[in-house]
C-alpha cells in the first residue's frame, strides 16, 4: 500500500454522495435562501429551522468523524519510524479508537434526530488537512485546527441538547467533547515537543493551522455572533491548551469570514 | 504468642508456580523486541487501511483494533528496559528478512475491492499466529521470575482472541459466494507459505520447534 492517500481515494459505500466545498459555497440557490427569513443561524430551539439544522449538522459531524478516523489512521501508516516518534503514533492509534466510537455515536444520534447516512452530501476538506506530508504540519492542522473545530461543534450541540431538553444528545455530545479536548491537547503537546529547537518550523506549522482554521470558519459557519451556527467554545479550548491570544485571534478571523460571507451573499442577491 | 505470628508456608498449598522457565533474560528481550516490531507493523497497517475500505462496519472495527495493537506494542516497549535492554530501538526488529517479506505481503493490499484480502491476512493468518506464539511463551516461561511478561501476554492475548473473533465474523459475512471462498483460501495459502519460510514471528523456534529438536525427532 502506498504512503499518502489522496482525498479522492477515500473509500465509501454507495450511500455516500461527495460534494465539493466550493460547489456548496457557490450554490446558486444560496442567495435566494439567504433572503428567506429563517432567523439567525445560531443553533437554538426557537429558530424556525432548528430541527433541520440539527439533522444536517449531525450528518456533517458523522462524515467529519469518519474523516478524522481516516486521518488519524493514515498518520499511523504514512510515516516511517524516523519521521514520526513511536509515542506520536501511539497517540494517533488511540485517536483512531476514539474517532471510531464517535462515528458509532453520531450514526446512532443521526437515527435519534431523524436523519440517515447519505441524506446530505459529504465534502472531504477535513481529511485534506490530514494529507500534509510533514508530520508536524499534519498534527497541527488536524489536532489543533480540525479537532478544535470539533470542540466548538460538540459544545454547540451539547448546549442545543440542553436547551431542547434532549438528554441523549446532551449526554453523548458531552462524552465526545471530552475526547476532542484530549485530541487537541495531544496536538498542542506534540507541536511543542517536535518544534522545541526549531522555532521556524513551529511558525510554519502555526501558519498552516491558521490557513486550515480559516477554511473551517466556512463563510460564517463558526464564530461568536448570532449569525454563526457553531459557537467558539473558549472554555474547552483553554483546557485543550489554546491560549487567550490564540482564541482571540481565531475569533477575529471568524468575524472576518462572517463579514466576507455577508458581503458575498448581498452581492449575489443583487445579481439575481 | 498470637496466631498472627505463627509460621506459614511462603507459598500457599494452591500456589503451584515454579522457578524453571524456557527463556533466559536475553531470549525474552529478543522475543519481546520481535513482538513489538510485529505489533507496530500491524497497528500501522490497520490504521492505514481504514481510509481504503468502503464497508462502514469494517472501517469502524479496524479503527478500534488499531489501538489494541498499538497498546500491545507499548506494553512490549515498556518491558524491554526491564530486560536490560536500555536501547529499545536496537531490539525493535523483525526476526529475519523472510518475516519482513511476510509482513510486507500482509500489508500490501490497498484497493477498495480487496477487503477480503486485507482481512484474511490479518485475521486468518497473522493474528492466529500471534495467539500461538504468545501462548507458547506464556506456557513456557518461568511463572515466578518472568511474571511481568506473563501479565502483558495475558492482556495481549485477551485482545487477540476478541479481535480474531471480530475479524473472522466480518470475513464470514463478506465471503458469500464460492468465488470469494476461493479468493480467501488463495490469499491464506500464499501468506502461510511466506510465513513458514520465516520460521515465525520470533523466527525459527517461535513455537519451540528448533532446528536441532526437529533433527533429533
Ligand atoms: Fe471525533
Ligand atoms: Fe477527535
Amino acid at each position: 500500500m502506498k504512503k499518502m492517500l489522496p482525498e479522492s481515494e477515500l473509500a465509501r459505500d454507495e450511500r455516500f454522495v461527495r460534494s465539493k466545498i466550493e460547489d456548496r459555497i457557490f450554490d446558486p440557490r444560496g442567495p435566494k435562501l439567504a433572503t428567506r427569513n429563517t432567523g439567525p443561524a445560531m443553533m437554538a430551539t426557537d429558530r424556525p429551522a432548528a430541527a433541520e439544522r440539527s439533522r444536517s449538522l449531525m450528518h456533517g459531524i458523522f462524515v467529519g468523524e469518519i474523516q478524522a478516523l481516516e486521518g488519524a489512521g493514515r498518520t499511523c501508516f504514512d510515516f516511517d519510524d524516523d519521521e514520526a516518534p513511536f509515542q506520536l503514533k501511539l497517540d494517533m492509534a488511540r485517536q483512531c479508537w476514539d474517532e471510531s466510537r464517535h462515528c458509532e455515536i453520531s450514526i446512532k444520534l443521526g437515527d435519534h434526530l431523524g436523519t440517515e447516512i447519505g441524506e446530505y452530501t459529504e465534502s472531504t476538506f477535513l481529511y485534506a488537512a490530514a494529507c500534509n506530508p510533514d508530520p508536524v504540519m499534519r498534527l497541527t492542522g488536524v489536532n489543533r485546527a480540525l479537532e478544535g473545530l470539533a470542540i466548538d461543534v460538540f459544545n454547540t450541540m451539547r448546549e442545543f441538547g440542553k436547551e431542547s431538553t434532549d438528554p441523549v444528545l446532551e449526554f453523548c455530545e458531552d462524552w465526545m467533547l471530552a475526547d476532542e479536548v484530549t485530541h487537541v491537547k495531544m496536538g498542542s503537546d506534540w507541536l511543542r515537543r517536535l518544534t522545541e529547537k526549531d522555532p521556524e518550523r513551529r511558525e510554519r506549522a502555526l501558519e498552516f493551522q491558521r490557513t486550515v482554521d480559516k477554511i473551517f470558519n466556512l463563510g460564517g459557519f463558526r464564530g461568536e455572533q448570532e449569525e454563526n451556527p457553531v459557537q467558539l467554545a473558549r472554555r474547552f479550548r483553554e483546557l485543550a491548551g489554546f491560549t487567550d491570544e490564540e482564541n482571540d485571534s481565531l475569533s477575529k478571523l471568524a468575524a472576518e469570514s462572517t463579514e466576507e460571507a455577508r458581503q458575498m451573499s448581498e452581492l449575489l442577491a443583487g445579481n439575481n | 504468642m498470637s496466631d498472627a505470628f505463627k509460621a506459614r508456608a511462603p507459598f500457599a498449598p494452591w500456589d503451584r508456580r515454579e522457578l524453571p522457565g524456557l527463556f533466559s533474560v536475553e531470549d525474552t528481550a529478543r522475543r519481546v523486541g520481535n513482538y513489538k516490531w510485529t505489533e507496530m507493523r500491524l497497528f500501522e497497517v490497520l490504521g492505514g487501511w481504514v481510509a481504503t475500505v468502503p464497508e462502514l462496519d469494517v472501517k469502524l472495527v479496524l479503527g478500534r483494533h488499531t489501538y489494541h495493537h498499538a497498546w500491545h506494542a507499548e506494553l512490549w516497549h515498556k518491558r524491554l528496559p526491564e530486560l536490560r535492554e536500555m536501547n529499545q530501538e536496537r531490539m525493535t526488529v523483525p526476526a529475519n528478512d523472510a518475516f519482513v517479506a511476510f509482513m510486507d505481503s500482509v500489508r500490501d493490499p490497498e484497493a477498495p475491492e480487496l477487503t477480503i484480502e486485507k482481512l484474511v491476512g490479518v485475521y486468518r493468518v497473522l493474528i492466529p499466529r500471534l495467539i500461538a506464539v504468545y501462548t507458547y511463551h506464556l506456557n513456557g516461561t518461568s511463572t515466578i521470575t518472568d511474571a511481568p511478561t506473563i501479565r502483558s501476554l495475558k492482556f495481549a492475548l485477551q485482545d487477540e482472541f476478541d479481535d480474531w473473533r471480530d475479524g473472522e465474523m466480518l470475513l464470514q459475512s463478506l465471503i458469500d459466494t464460492p468465488e470469494k471462498v476461493d479468493r480467501a483460501a488463495r490469499r491464506q495459502q500464499e501468506l502461510e507459505k511466506l510465513y513458514i519460510r520465516s520460521g515465525g514471528i520470533a523466527g525459527p523456534g517461535s513455537l519451540g520447534e528448533t532446528a536441532e529438536e526437529q533433527g533429533a525427532a
